[in-house]
């Protein structure tokens, strides 16, 4: 009870809450701008975050990619263009209805089942994350080995588009994690003789580079196009939203339970959490010819889905110290800034500080009905702003962000680099987000390794006979032979019908 | 994407070869046990066989979705010279920065930049020196980041 009013009141804090309040505006703002994503925005803030005390630079992560999430669809159903790639799945839908005369309705449902989705994702987190930290308390190096092969290759295994692909992101993210001084003997790697790189690639250019400067030279390539945005009288929007909470509460369920197991896995974020429950849905209703032409049930799961995904992907953040998604992936990285280490020992040192991030959850979602709102009531003049301005003052804040960190200019070298690679990886269809889970991972992973072979004389046995150890191995290695299985179904199913 | 594919795979496949011949003079742990040189090498091996594999996939009509909300993966650059573009502001940011101070070098870029992306000149002005201020506010005076006042601080 005590950690639950310290945690209070490092949450209601005037400043805290100021800085909630900013982010949630932020966060409203690049959601609802087609083309910028929720990561690239937690990309953006961390400069600022470093500067922050923990509990703030947390909340203001929490905050801000909840309202980014839920904003992205407000373009969704105004221009038919998500925000963000988690509106993606349900942007016809919405669209649709809109045109239909319909769009006030959608944009209630929208702010609602995101709340309500957010709210359940946050108690799932608040009721597991504890049991699981227990279990994690129970873990030696071995088997954090293996939670770091289990993400590396959940990663992979879920990256959109092509698997060999996404390996070969995350392969190369977990060598720009071997950069620097290597944590057996002390000796540089691949540092050149750079005096900046013995402490290995510095995060925060790296991700403002990967996801901030590549969105950058993206959007300034493509042709400018002024959106045609549809009218909407927003008067009131939450209108009839009893009766649809009611009406599709299994829905609401089924949903917040799958958004928040897809967030739990490394690597699938809340765009994968929205499609799936899109599937899901369409399989199990009474109307699936109205799917892709105005569907308000699909617009309730994928809606809920996604919201209810961010808080899930803060399981394995906090108990293991394993990202769940991208912005967790930079969660981690702010929690190292600032000297604290995710994991189950976080649980026991600074349990204020975990009930302050399950609080900012509960707070964040309830504060987007009344800037979720405001948002809408705003959007058309949010949509407005051209990307010819808004793209040079994002610059400038990627290169003054990257300098910030250390006043150093090499930082900004690092952050151009970086958005290069970013840039030509996702032009020619590579994942970006498991770069960034290797190179979170990447240490974790070898330290790991390095230190029970070490201690056990370079015996490989213990990886394979501690219980908990054998477990989390057999499941590593059934996510890399998933694929071939998939294949040899797929084969025989066909074969089966012929 | 085919050809890029096959491109993609090669560099890999360098990679890896590079990352070998770098680890070559790493030094080894007590007994002749692996040490710094050992996870690099893992990686190096494992670019070279997805690096193959990328290749070889290449051969094959690609199955490849393109990604969701990136039209970068699907269509051809309109504006190539716009990317280029950026790429100059970053290093002439870090060329000018600590010559030039920041106000100086964030307005001039800034203005440059909106010029460039067709921003009339007026608005250009106006803003660059809007966004400069709000930024050096934010960063010099509530961050204290020290922003370089170049030769202003005369």
């Amino acid at each position: 009870m005590d950690f639950i009013i310290q945690g209070l009141s490092l949450l209601f804090v005037p400043k805290v809450l100021l800085i909630l309040a900013i982010s949630c505006v932020y966060g409203l703002f690049v959601g609802a701008m087609p083309g910028l994503t929720a990561t690239m925005a937690a990309a953006l803030l961390i400069p600022f975050t470093f500067f922050m005390d923990p509990v703030p630079a947390l909340a203001s992560i929490v905050a801000m990619s909840a309202m980014a999430i839920f904003a992205g669809d407000i373009p969704a159903a105004l221009v038919r263009i998500p925000g963000t790639p988690s509106s993606a799945a349900y942007t016809q839908d919405s669209f649709e209805l809109t045109k239909q005369g319909q769009g006030e309705m959608v944009l209630g449902v929208d702010v609602v089942f995101s709340v309500i989705g957010g709210l359940i994702g946050a108690i799932i987190l608040m009721v597991s994350a504890p049991l699981l930290a227990e279990v994690a308390m129970t873990f030696t190096t071995f088997e954090f080995f293996w939670l770091a092969a289990l993400g590396l290759s959940a990663t992979v295994m879920v990256s959109r588009g092509s698997q060999v692909k996404g390996a070969l992101a995350m392969i190369l993210g977990l060598f720009l994690s071997t950069i620097g001084v290597d944590i057996t003997l002390g000796f540089p790697r691949f540092t050149f003789g750079s005096v900046e790189l013995l402490n290995g690639v510095n995060f925060i250019p790296a991700m403002i580079g990967l996801f901030g400067l590549s969105e950058v030279i993206r959007n300034v390539m493509e042709p400018h196009i002024a959106y045609p945005i549809a009218k909407v009288r927003a008067g009131k929007i939450f209108y009839g939203m009893t009766a649809l909470v009611k009406k599709y509460k299994l829905n609401i369920t089924r949903s917040s339970l799958l958004g928040t197991f897809i967030g739990i896995l490394p690597g699938a974020g809340a765009d994968i959490a929205a499609w799936l429950a899109y599937a899901v849905s369409k399989r199990g209703s009474k109307e699936p010819e109205k799917y892709g032409t105005g569907s308000i049930e699909a617009i309730v799961d994928a809606g809920t889905a996604n919201n209810a995904c961010l808080a899930g992907a803060w399981v394995p953040a906090m108990v293991f110290g394993i990202p769940g998604d991208s912005i967790t992936a930079i969660v981690i990285g702010v929690l190292f800034m600032k000297g604290l280490r995710p994991g189950p020992m976080i649980f026991e040192r600074s349990p204020e500080m975990v009930y302050a991030v399950y609080f900012s959850f509960i707070l964040a979602n309830l504060l987007m009905i009344p800037f979720g709102y405001l948002a809408i009531k705003t959007s058309a003049q949010m949509l407005r702003v051209p990307k010819k301005i808004l793209m040079p003052a994002i610059l400038m804040f990627c290169m003054v962000g990257s300098f910030a960190i250390n006043n150093s200019l090499f930082d900004v070298g690092m952050m151009l680099v970086m958005g290069i690679i970013g840039f030509f990886l996702e032009a020619n269809g590579f994942p970006v987000a498991p770069v960034v889970l290797g190179l979170v991972l990447g240490p974790i992973l070898e330290k790991n390794f390095m230190m029970s072979m070490i201690k056990t004389e370079w015996d490989f046995l213990p990886f394979f006979y501690r219980p908990v150890s054998a477990i989390l191995c057999t499941l590593t290695i059934i996510i890399w032979f998933f694929p071939f299985l998939a294949a040899f179904l797929e084969r025989a199913k066909k074969k089966n019908q012929v | 994407m085919e050809k890029n594919d096959w491109i993609a795979g090669g560099i890999f496949i360098a990679l890896g070869i590079g990352i070998f011949i770098l680890t070559i003079p790493f030094p080894s742990l007590d007994k002749g046990h692996p040490g710094p040189a050992l996870f690099p090498n893992i990686l190096a091996a494992l670019f070279i066989f997805f690096g193959l594999l990328l290749g070889l996939k290449a051969k094959k009509p690609s199955v490849d979705k393109p990604l969701e909300n990136s039209t970068a993966a699907a269509s051809i650059p309109k504006n190539i010279g716009n990317a280029f573009f950026i790429l100059g502001i970053i290093a002439a940011f870090m060329v000018l920065e600590s010559w030039l101070g920041f106000l100086l070098t964030s307005f001039f870029l800034l203005f440059l930049l909106m010029k460039k992306l067709g921003t009339s000149a007026w608005k250009s002005l106006t803003l660059s020196v809007l966004v400069t201020v709000f930024v050096y506010f934010l960063f010099y005076k509530i961050l204290r980041v020290p922003l370089s006042p170049g030769f202003l601080s005369w």
